[in-house]
């Protein structure tokens, strides 16, 4: 399908789901951090595949990555993005200690740590949209890149297979708490799951 | 910080400091340059990064694809998106600006297959055919592939100095190369 046909009542659904996943995943990352997390109102977008260097800043930004499948019956991909400095104060506020430098510092252990919270906000996240669609969905284990966030956003959003000239962008921001952490969360359907999650809200 | 490091971000700040013009090539692009000017393109993963350069007219011309090629039937998309069609457009445009075929040297950097531990399992590489394709179209077109830095596991930007055809390859967490 080309995503351009999508009209507003379905991006905005899209932009419900991503408002659900979101408030389950800062209830849980809240209470993991005791922290209070402010989420934005999610952006739902269709964008030229060109373009998505750019979702979460500058395409040369040094970021922390976690990377996780969705199976069941929807199937693709999310991804979390946080900034270098957010990246390393979250680990730390999580797990104490001091503030590793990124990238040079952000060792393997730093690394499992904040593959472990990425874990709990997905879990968080992918649950709120089982029970609202009626779906299963089932995340994979972590994969984490600590790298420039072009790299980054082309590596998730190519690589299904077959490449439109458009992709759906659904990207909701998190602050958390008084140390203003960042975080994108990315929900990345592959085609045919998006018409899955389109045909369960009697959108198509 | 290591002292490998620090020296890595300098040979950046040199690259940028001696060029007179900055011309950024975004994914998709396919820009030519000369005089004393720095083509760069920053954050390829998978995406492949194809330098030309002609020694004699010290023309250098840099792209950023995405894909390998365009699918069969397709005519309307833009011919930076594809390594094949990239290398094609690049080749048209350089000898327009004066360069000859025969001259060009080819340097190739990205390819990468980044979360392969996710990713790899689906079987599509396409890192690795990224690069293959953009090889294959420059041996079409008779031009040598002189150097490259591609493949691994993590991103890299360059940076293509017109006034030697250098090209400097930098990522977050390995060593600067200059091809």
């Amino acid at each position: 399908m080309d995503l351009r046909s999508l009209d507003s009542s379905q991006l905005d659904a899209m932009r419900e789901i991503a408002n659900i996943g979101a408030g389950h995943a800062a209830t849980a990352l809240s209470q993991m951090t005791d922290r209070v997390i402010m989420i934005d109102v999610p952006e739902v977008s269709i964008i030229r595949i060109e373009d998505v260097g750019t979702i979460t800043g500058e395409p040369d930004d040094a970021v922390a990555a976690v990377m996780m499948k969705v199976l069941g019956d929807v199937t693709g991909r999310t991804v979390q993005i946080f900034p270098g400095a957010s990246a390393v104060k979250l680990v730390s506020m999580v797990s104490g200690g001091v503030e590793p430098e990124f990238p040079d510092g952000f060792t393997s252990e730093h690394q499992s740590t904040l593959k472990e919270i990425g874990n709990i906000i997905v879990g968080a996240y992918l649950n709120a949209l089982s029970d609202f669609m009626g779906l299963l969905l089932i995340m994979s284990v972590p994969a984490i890149a600590i790298d420039m966030a072009g790299a980054v956003m082309t590596t998730s959003y190519l690589n299904f297979g077959e490449e439109q000239d458009h992709v759906l962008c659904v990207n909701t921001g998190m602050i958390i708490g008084e140390e203003r952490i960042r975080g994108h969360f990315l929900l990345i359907p592959d085609a045919t799951s998006l018409q899955v999650m389109l045909r369960e809200m009697k959108l198509v | 910080m290591t002292d490998d490091r620090k020296r890595s971000r300098r040979s950046v700040v040199e690259f940028r400091a001696e060029a007179v013009d900055h011309v950024p090539v975004h994914i998709g692009d396919v820009k030519v340059a000369d005089g004393s000017s720095l083509l760069y393109t920053v954050g390829l993963g998978s995406c492949v990064a194809i330098a030309l350069y002609d020694p004699y007219e010290r023309i250098g011309g840099l792209a950023h694809a995405m894909l390998p090629h365009p699918n069969m039937g397709r005519r309307d998309a833009p011919p930076g998106r594809f390594a094949t069609t990239a290398v094609a457009s690049l080749i048209e445009l350089m000898e327009a600006r004066g360069a000859s075929r025969r001259r060009l040297q080819a340097r190739l950097a990205g390819g990468a297959s980044m979360f392969r531990d996710l990713l790899d399992r689906e079987g599509l590489k396409l890192g690795r055919r990224n690069v293959d394709a953009a090889r294959d179209a420059l041996t079409s077109a008779g031009i040598e592939v002189q150097a490259e830095d591609v493949l691994g596991t993590y991103g890299r930007s360059v940076f293509l100095r017109t006034t030697d055809g250098q090209l400097l390859v930098t990522s977050v967490s390995h060593d600067d190369v200059l091809l």
